[in-house]
């Protein structure tokens, strides 16, 4: 697009590959996400100094504050990305779900805020349907959350989810969901501009997950058929578009027996973008910096076509096994390459991969025909594909492909950790 | 926006021999300036994109005076200014001799203007930076001996 770019980085990443790539750089703390990457002033700062016209917040970090949005744009600088009250409404999981539901988008049903007691939590339980999930209003990181599969059970659940989250967040507010037992994570690829075009450019199926970490993720998802691709799509993109959402988003379902139950939506890019760019064909950032600058999207709805099947794998600097990070020097790096093949990463021979951020370090997207031969293609590109001086969660990959419910698509949120608990 | 000067001339000559002699690597030192040349040959795979030539010129300043005993790096990303306001008398000079927690130069950031106070005592030997200059967060401002 002819765009010149500036980097920022920490000191501890002077020598990453996308300093290197920059027409510009600018270092704006040190290794601390604290006092660097999620450091306002000093982002903003590097901004006016290089006469930056406007400031593409990545994933993570800032990518989902709305009050950084709200200083960008008072800097007379364009923030690639929605609205900060689109941000604010989707940022709060009970905000966010009660506007979806407000337009009519299927929620996970649940009480109606916080309940108060064994009586109330058994009357919300019992119009929302057992089983149901306790969870800390609090809460996070999977802590705080009972399952309670039936009334018998549910003074008991209530008071352990209750005692969880007064120890780990000194609050024992608690609210009830219906549990899924086996859903999947499918999500929807949004994206509106400043004309009123809202689209969908299909799902990506995440459930490979260790922790709420996605590992592998896939399009199109092999549990949906096309009227329930379509249908749901459809649905989201009228979401966004009573909304008047902006950019690029996507939203997290839970999928089950046929049915979806919205989750939460995310207003930024996510890291499995590169899915949906292998079977559509577009260019999701490019699009994201078109409608920043006030431009249509370059496609309509009728234009998104789904062409073959891909496969995004996350590579992380962790043992394949232990999952203990892995930082440290990379001495070989070979990417894999041909058709179909796709390497996103900031490695080179040389590189040292510091120990103060994420850990994943590379995403291999393989895209093809059909799933069986994009399964092949994986293979084929995860044995050429070498990462030598740290370990790398390579070998797992490997595995997943040995595996009959990953090959045939058979799996759900819970697979994996049940794959590694067995196999352990 | 290098905070230095390339020597252009100089890079491009370097280039031309590597190119003709078949070498990966020249590096050049004069005195206190130093020019490193070198050609990076890795497999051309999508994100592996390394230039033919990269140039890390490592003259005078970053990345020799960041690690000079004496030197003073600024502590936020900004403009630097040397007076307090255009037309006033700068605060330091070379040659000053500079206590503790005196006001070296201002860094504007977000129109709040920084004061960066000495945090040595001695004699000013080198200013690195100029009025008006962005300086990025480590970046080597003077060198106080």
């Amino acid at each position: 697009m002819g765009i010149a770019t500036v980097a920022i980085h920490s000191t501890a990443d002077a020598d990453a590959m996308h300093v290197r790539l920059a027409d510009e750089s600018v270092c704006i703390g040190p290794p601390s996400s604290r006092e660097s990457y999620l450091n306002m002033p000093a982002i903003l700062s590097a901004a006016a100094i290089t006469g930056a016209d406007a400031i593409h917040p990545g994933v993570g970090f800032l990518s989902e504050n709305a009050r950084f949005a709200e200083m960008v744009a008072e800097h007379d600088i364009v923030f690639i990305g929605p609205s900060p009250e689109h941000m604010r409404i989707m940022g709060d999981k009970v905000t966010a779900k009660q506007t979806v539901a407000n337009l009519n988008l299927p929620v996970v049903r649940g009480s109606d805020g916080a309940v108060d007691g064994v009586v109330e939590a058994l009357a919300a339980a019992k119009e929302i349907g057992f089983p149901v999930l306790i969870k800390a209003s609090s809460g996070g990181g999977g802590k705080g959350m009972k399952v309670a599969r039936s009334a018998d059970e549910l003074g008991e659940a209530l008071s352990l989810a209750q005692g969880e989250a007064r120890a780990n967040f000194g609050d024992d507010s608690v609210y009830i969901e219906r549990y899924l037992e086996k859903p999947r994570h499918i999500e929807i690829q949004l994206f509106g501009d400043s004309h009123g075009n809202a689209v969908h450019l299909g799902e990506r199926d995440c459930s490979i997950q260790r922790r709420h970490q996605k590992l592998v993720e896939e399009g199109p998802s092999p549990a949906l058929t096309p009227a329930e691709r379509n249908a749901i799509g459809a649905l989201a993109a009228d979401t966004i578009r009573k909304l008047g959402y902006l950019g690029a988003g996507t939203m997290e379902f839970l999928f089950e027996d046929g049915e979806f139950f919205f989750m939460e939506m995310n207003t930024r890019l996510q890291v499995e973008h590169p899915v949906t760019e292998a079977i559509t064909g577009i260019d999701l950032v490019r699009e994201q910096i078109l409608v920043a600058s006030g431009e249509r999207l370059s496609f309509t709805q009728e234009d998104v076509k789904i062409t073959g099947h891909a496969i995004e794998c996350r590579i992380n600097a962790e043992h394949p096994s232990t999952f203990m990070p892995s930082p440290g020097l990379v001495r070989g790096f070979h990417a894999p390459g041909g058709p179909g093949v796709r390497i996103d990463s900031g490695l080179y021979s040389g590189y040292r991969i510091p120990s103060h951020y994420d850990s994943l370090i590379a995403k291999l997207i393989v895209h093809a025909d059909n799933r069986t031969d994009c399964l092949a293609r994986l293979r084929r590109a995860l044995e050429e594909f070498v990462v030598d001086g740290v370990d790398t969660t390579l070998p797992l990959h490997h595995r997943l492909l040995d595996e009959p419910d990953f090959v045939s698509g058979n799996y759900n949120i819970h697979w994996l950790e049940h794959f590694l608990a067995r196999t352990s | 926006m290098p905070p230095f000067d390339i020597d252009t001339e100089t890079i491009r000559k370097l280039a031309e021999l590597m190119t003709e002699t078949g070498l990966s690597e020249i590096e050049m030192a004069e005195g206190e300036r130093r020019i490193r040349v070198s050609r990076a040959t890795v497999a051309s795979a999508a994100a592996m994109v390394a230039p033919a030539i990269a140039a890390s010129a490592a003259l005078a300043t970053p990345v020799n005076l960041a690690s000079h005993p004496g030197a003073v790096v600024s502590p936020m990303v900004g403009t630097a200014y040397f007076q307090a306001e255009p037309g006033a008398p700068p605060f330091v000079n070379i040659g000053d001799t500079i206590r503790v927690g005196e006001t070296l130069l201002i860094i504007e950031a977000m129109k709040v203007m920084n004061p960066i106070k000495s945090p040595k005592s001695g004699v000013i030997t080198q200013i690195l930076v100029s009025d008006g200059q962005p300086v990025e967060y480590g970046e080597p401002l003077m060198i106080i001996e």
